[in-house]
């Protein structure tokens, strides 16, 4: 059980938070050469709409998971007319330095990443290296949008703090693609071979979405009744799978299910059921004292930002726990569409008890005094910074 | 094309030789002595001449059938399945089977075309009808190889009589467990023994 008040107390005994500090970003989106230095706080970053802030933000996240957060391809991210971009910081990290770059090209579609100068083998193996979380200013889309995009929010939480993840989500993406090929060709005993291999890793995947949900329900209320000022909210793994009769495994359920599904399976020629099928029920009390909605069909768009807030900061708790320290807060414009008296629970929360580096953008200048005022001041135009305030 | 360009080329279509290592094979190879490529050359045109796939397993040998299928201290009633003749040489290194091979010729990949059709299986069943009593599958730890031994399991396992197993998986002897990947030491944990 976690509430918001036991959560700062477990933070100061917690680690000195991972922070970046040299920065560069060449040919990345509207990015020519951007060289900076962080401060330990972090920075605010100013700048009009189409300046690059949330670009910023997609670079450092970049090097936590070496994907855009934005879902867009390695290939899109490049300068237009550039061949290649790269990505370079320095990370401060238990007491030490780390040099991490990543880079992409587009002739070969090859991507690379270096850590103290040299290419890792496997890329999966060096994601999560200082703990993000972003605060996207499209969240509310994260909430009510494709149910593609809340599995993709479990999928990179969850490589990052449940070890083998990535791994069996590898595997059960390549199994997945083998068998609705089979299903396409119509050969049963091809198909069925598949269906074995998809067992154990697609059981990993749902076993573990099932239990993060589970587990953070709780503080995803809390953070939830806070933010909006008492109103209730609650998370579900909805799985594709129908209920058991009885409590049997998380395998035992997905070799029912595949078993029930073949004829469907080989009639739609794809596989109907499993991870890649399941969703992230987010529910809150939209009305006063009314039920909780499922705010995939109900809700404003503010209380849809609502919840996608308190989602994100269950993503930095859990972050927390695996790391054993306060991630780098990626907040993009994260007040807009909220009220005053929103705006400055949601600051708190973000502020009080916790440590992590803060890149906060905004339009204009906000008076929002993170980590004491700490932070640098920046603006920000067409890709390139005008000032240090 | 030049004489240069077109032997850079048949190199780099070899696995594991991009264009830059050709070059340096092609140039290497200039720089020999005539007669060394000229028993390169040889040897390459003898393999192509005399090496066939055996009728029996599909191993690759001069003789036919293979050295391996007509060796009469081996044990007829056991079969190792692989993936490729090439896999028959490990197998052998270890010393530790003195059974019959059946090389498949690949493995399942409906994303690439190969069914079982497409592969050399239909001859493994006509081969378990004669006294077989253990059929080894060792296809590779792929995504792709166990599927195939999901196949060949799900067909074989009804036959009476017949034992069907699975090269275990693990830690590789006289490797360091750090440097050993999480995949892999997963496995070896949940395939520990008693001791």
């Amino acid at each position: 059980m976690q509430t918001a008040s036991s959560t700062s107390i477990q933070v100061a005994e917690r680690a000195e938070p991972a922070s970046l500090h040299r920065l560069l970003i060449r040919d990345f989106r509207n990015f020519r050469e951007l060289r900076l230095d962080l401060p330990e706080a972090g920075a605010m970053i100013i700048g009009p709409n189409g300046s690059g802030k949330t670009n910023l933000l997609e670079a450092i996240y970049y090097l936590e998971v070496f994907r855009s957060f934005r879902g867009a391809r390695d290939s899109d991210l490049i300068r237009f007319g550039e061949d290649v971009f790269r990505i370079e910081a320095t990370i401060q990290r238990d007491g030490g330095t780390e040099e991490l770059a990543a880079a992409f090209q587009k002739t070969g579609r090859r991507k690379k990443v270096e850590r103290e100068g040299a290419e890792v083998d496997r890329i999966t193996g060096a994601i999560g290296a200082f703990g993000a979380v972003v605060f996207d200013l499209d969240d509310a889309g994260l909430v009510s949008g494709s149910p593609g995009r809340r599995r993709r929010f479990l999928d990179i939480l969850l490589s990052l703090v449940v070890p083998g993840y990535v791994a069996d989500l590898q595997r059960y993406r390549a199994v997945l693609a083998q068998r609705n090929e089979a299903l396409r060709a119509g050969r049963d005993e091809v198909v069925d071979a598949w269906t074995e291999g998809l067992i154990v890793p697609g059981a990993k995947l749902m076993a573990a979405r099932d239990g993060w949900a589970r587990r953070r329900a709780d503080g995803f209320r809390g953070y939830h009744q806070q933010i909006s000022g008492g109103a209730g909210a609650s998370l579900e793994y909805e799985t594709s799978l129908s209920a058991p009769q009885e409590d049997v495994g998380w395998e035992m359920r997905f070799r029912s299910g595949l078993e029930a599904s073949r004829t469907r399976d080989f009639r739609r020629g794809f596989t109907t059921v499993g991870p890649h099928r399941d969703d992230l029920a987010i529910r809150a009390e939209v009305d006063s004292d009314g039920p909780e909605r499922d705010l995939r069909s109900f809700g404003s768009g503010g209380q849809k930002r609502t919840a996608a807030i308190a989602l994100r900061l269950t993503e930095a708790d859990s972050l927390r726990e695996a790391n054993g320290r306060d991630p780098v807060y990626l907040l993009d414009d994260v007040f807009a569409e909220l009220d005053r008296e929103r705006a400055e629970r949601v600051f708190r929360l973000l502020d009080e008890g916790r440590s992590g580096q803060v890149f906060f953008t905004a339009p204009k200048p906000a008076d929002m005094p993170f980590r004491d005022g700490a932070l640098a001041r920046w603006r920000i135009s067409d890709g390139a910074l005008l000032d240090h305030a | 094309m030049s004489a240069i360009e077109s032997l850079v080329r048949e190199f780099s279509r070899l696995p594991g030789i991009g264009r830059k290592t050709a070059q340096r094979l092609t140039f290497f190879l200039l720089k020999s002595t005539p007669e060394d490529g000229r028993r390169l050359a040889r040897a390459i045109e003898r393999v192509i001449a005399e090496v066939v796939a055996c009728p029996e397993c599909g191993n690759l040998s001069a003789d036919s059938p293979c050295e391996l299928c007509r060796d009469p201290r081996r044990d007829p009633s056991r079969i190792c399945v692989v993936e490729e003749a090439s896999d028959i040489p490990a197998i052998e290194g270890s010393g530790q089977f003195r059974g019959r091979y059946h090389v498949l010729g690949g493995h399942l990949s409906p994303l690439d075309g190969i069914g079982p059709d497409e592969l050399n299986i239909a001859s493994l069943f006509g081969r378990l009808e004669n006294g077989v009593t253990e059929l080894i599958i060792a296809t590779n730890p792929s995504v792709e190889g166990e599927a195939t031994a999901s196949y060949l399991f799900r067909l074989a396992a009804p036959t009476e009589g017949l034992r069907v197993t699975r090269l275990a998986r693990g830690l590789p002897v006289g490797g360091d467990l750090e440097y050993a990947d999480g995949v892999t030491i997963a496995e070896a944990f949940s395939g520990r023994r008693e001791m």
